[in-house]
């Protein structure tokens, strides 16, 4: 058994992990971040392989042996579930992510005091935990600016300093200055989807991702191969933590990544300081790290399984839990989806950036009128491939047209003729949060290091979910035959499973009692442990991907660290 | 001869060597064997063991991955992009922890077309093949316990696509068989600008797969 001394141990170097290793680290204090999987480099994601990548996740924690379980109710046993997000390496899931790199709205940040502003209390669902966020989008605007710059994020701007301009997203909330890189091309179907949104009076514009629409801070920019979602970038065009931050850590000469290593347990002393993190080697040993400060920055399921797992007689119900609020709130992005496939062109949806190319804000969070709907919030509503990357083997996991079989003469004649010719539009439809939608540790399944598996009990077959749910498959089909399609048709229900983008579990709040952390994602037990990602959202926000924000609450934190923190260590509100 | 054809090749040699007959019985299409005479009691006997299976699960996977993705003229099917070969390997290697899975299967599968028609899936008319599956597809075929009847469908379906589209260095979409059939590129490394907003099919070569990538560095003008 090793022990380490340090000032702060990260556990988990992603997409808010890999930006504190590196403030934190550049700012003079000795950092080690814990990454249970191995630390790739970007020759190692060429060529393409669409069956590695997409088919059997090569950079997910595979499921047969890190499982996270899910079921319905209490009543049913959960089973393991795939994960969309969830990250295997050092970087995380911005290693294969299709890279997404929304702000939320002004409004997303009071959701609840903005509903009741505008359609009386009774229109929140009874049972939901819908909140406003202990900071505002002013808080967060210079953090959404440095993200975007410091990681380099192409877009074309909607609104700078209240100026709207036409052909961003003119919904989006004021922005200090443009993006940093202009926005990536569109394609074929970007330029379908803006036809057609445009013609029904909305307001496509090309999505931003952080991906290099030309070279930027000595990285190439994009080619267009269309391999992004679920693959690693074989020129580091996209802006992943493995090609932004991590070089910044290591310049530091203060930053040691440990690879191979599993957290498996917060330590703490009797007053409930945390005092360090036990860890497994890829060896199977147990080794220790004692540190000042302790950041947890696992992915959403991981933060809540290991507070459960840290429980100590202070905190019998799971590390930092006086609250009993861990592990609640769970919440995922719901999807409705069309495809549409075209007699007279081909689309080619296999090249160019792949997931959710162009978008329309027009039915997101509070952008429309809500009265007499019978639901509250709203949808990103975008085009992409299916599967969200455009190869034949995602492709094919599509739904036939009605009338189409599943297999044999008619579905090989259906996906040879419009496998070139289709696309899909979708919306990504923002959950409630409801404290009974939850993660805790499932006591059938455990993982290969012999940890229970985060269990997660979730239904997203509410009424307000269905309702907000069945709108948008009809804007989708309206859109859909808006492009002149020969064939428009649905995907199936989801039956209630989990989407993607999960959050939730660890909130974060304006008071001890009914939240874990504070506006900083410092916990309020514990202030010398700090919990980041999106298990601190309170709310979705909106329809929007949350890695951007994420990043942007990562930085808030790396500077109440450096500038408050480090000089008086206590609680930082 | 390019590069890419000399790779190709060679790496086609290996595996016909390593999966026996079943390269080169695969090549006939089903339409073309069905011309010449009725499949009833013809199918073929030559889909030799593998890695995995042994002779009569691959006589089998041959002939219902074949139903699932049937070849025509023009129009390559599971044999033509050898999709056995394929899921044989991928039962040796890395779904080696479907293997059992797999036998149970196919076990089951012997039994209910013997219980329903008195002969193994192979030796089934088309026609009987195609309601032995739909049968499992929906569930309804009687006397399956593990796996149930749609999982074993949806296995094979699924297996049966990775190995007409997935890189044929994986020992399926044979001379590109898959690709060609839908029109995938394969794993390019660019695309400019004309390309990804025209309306045209994509036809620049080389349809590129991992043992033949091309080492140039990406450009895009």
């Amino acid at each position: 058994m090793a022990t380490m001394k340090t000032d702060v141990v990260i556990v988990g170097v992603g997409g808010a992990g890999g930006i504190l290793a590196a403030e934190l680290s550049k700012a003079g204090m000795k950092v080690i971040g814990l990454e249970r999987g191995p630390r790739l480099k970007t020759a190692d994601f060429e060529p393409h392989d669409e069956l590695r990548y997409f088919q059997r996740q090569d950079l997910r924690p595979n499921w047969k042996h890190q499982p996270v379980t899910w079921r319905r109710n209490a009543n049913e046993r959960a089973m393991p579930m795939q994960t969309l997000n969830y990250g295997a390496q050092a970087g995380g899931g911005t290693v294969h992510y299709g890279a997404l790199s929304w702000r939320l709205h002004e409004d997303d940040f009071r959701a609840r005091s903005v509903t009741i502003a505008r359609y009386g209390a009774p229109a929140i669902p009874v049972d939901s935990s819908l909140t406003d966020w202990p900071l505002s989008y002013a808080d967060l605007e210079p953090y959404y600016d440095r993200a975007e710059y410091e990681l380099g994020v192409s877009g074309q701007a909607g609104n700078v300093q209240g100026k709207k301009i036409t052909g961003g997203n003119v919904f989006e909330a004021p922005r200090e200055r443009d993006y940093p890189l202009p926005p990536l091309d569109a394609d074929q179907s970007g330029l379908i989807f803006n036809d057609a949104a445009g013609k029904l009076g909305y307001h496509p514009f090309s999505s931003p991702r952080a991906i290099l629409s030309q070279a930027y801070k000595g990285r190439a920019g994009c080619t267009y191969c269309g391999f992004c979602q679920a693959f690693g970038c074989h020129i580091g065009a996209k802006s992943s933590i493995l090609v932004t931050k991590l070089p910044e850590a290591d310049a530091s000469g203060n930053f040691t990544l440990i690879t191979g290593a599993m957290c498996y347990r917060v330590n703490s002393d009797n007053s409930g300081r945390a005092t360090g993190v036990s860890y497994y080697g890829p060896d199977g040993s147990e080794n220790a790290v004692e540190a000042d400060l302790v950041i947890l920055a696992p992915f959403t399921y991981d933060n809540t399984r290991l507070l459960l797992l840290s429980k100590t007689a202070k905190f019998p119900n799971g590390f930092a839990n006086s609250s009993g609020h861990v592990g609640k709130h769970f919440m995922t992005h719901l999807r409705a989806r069309v495809q549409i496939a075209f007699d007279d062109r081909h689309v080619n949806i296999f090249m160019g950036p792949s997931a959710q190319k162009h978008s329309i804000d027009d039915f997101n969070a509070d952008n429309f009128d809500h009265s007499g709907l019978g639901f509250i919030r709203g949808a990103q509503i975008s085009v992409s491939p299916v599967a969200l990357e455009g190869g034949p083997i995602g492709e094919a996991t599509m739904n036939p047209p009605p009338g189409v079989p599943r297999w044999g003469a008619g579905w090989r004649d259906f996906f040879a003729k419009y496998y070139t010719r289709h696309a899909a539009i979708a919306a990504q439809i923002e959950d409630l949060p409801y404290p009974h939608q939850t993660i805790d540790l499932d006591p059938n399944v455990r993982d290969q290091w012999g940890l229970p598996a985060p269990r997660v009990t979730y239904d997203s077959r509410r009424p307000n979910e269905l309702a907000r749910t069945e709108f948008m498959a009809r804007k989708l089909e309206e859109i859909g035959h808006a492009t002149n399609a020969n064939l428009v048709w649905r995907a199936p229900e989801t039956g209630g499973a989990p989407g993607g983008h999960h959050m939730g579990g660890t909130r974060m709040g304006s008071n001890p009692k009914d939240s874990v952390v504070n506006r900083y994602s410092q916990s309020w037990d514990v202030p010398n442990l700090f919990i980041m990602g999106s298990s601190t959202f309170p709310t979705m926000g909106s329809g929007f991907n949350p890695t951007l924000t994420i990043q942007a609450l990562a930085y808030v934190t790396s500077d109440a660290i450096v500038n408050r923190y480090r000089r008086n260590p206590g609680p930082l509100v | 001869m390019s590069n890419e054809d000399k790779s190709r090749r060679a790496f086609l040699k290996g595996a016909a060597a390593g999966a026996g007959a079943i390269a080169a019985n695969a090549v006939v299409p089903a339409a073309q064997a069905q011309a010449a005479e009725p499949m009833t009691m013809n199918m073929p006997v030559t889909d030799a063991h593998g890695a995995f299976f042994n002779d009569d699960e691959s006589t089998t996977i041959a002939a219902f991955t074949e139903r699932l993705m049937p070849g025509a003229p023009g129009k390559p099917g599971a044999r033509n992009a050898d999709v056995l070969n394929y899921i044989d390997l991928a039962l040796a290697g890395a779904y080696a922890d479907l293997q059992e899975f797999y036998r149970h299967g196919l076990n089951q599968l012997d039994a209910y077309c013997r219980t329903t028609y008195q002969r193994p899936f192979a030796r089934l008319e088309e026609k009987q093949q195609d309601e032995i599956i739909t049968a499992l597809e929906t569930g309804k075929a009687a006397g399956f316990a593990w796996p149930r009847a749609q999982e074993f469908f949806n296995s094979i379906r699924t297996h049966t696509i990775e190995g007409m589209f997935a890189d044929p260095i994986y020992g399926g979409n044979k001379d590109f068989a898959g690709w060609r059939l839908v029109g995938f590129p394969g794993a390019q490394l660019f695309f400019s600008k004309a390309e990804i907003q025209g309306k045209a099919a994509f036809t620049r070569a080389p349809m590129t797969g991992l043992k033949s990538q091309a080492k140039t560095p990406p450009r895009r003008t």
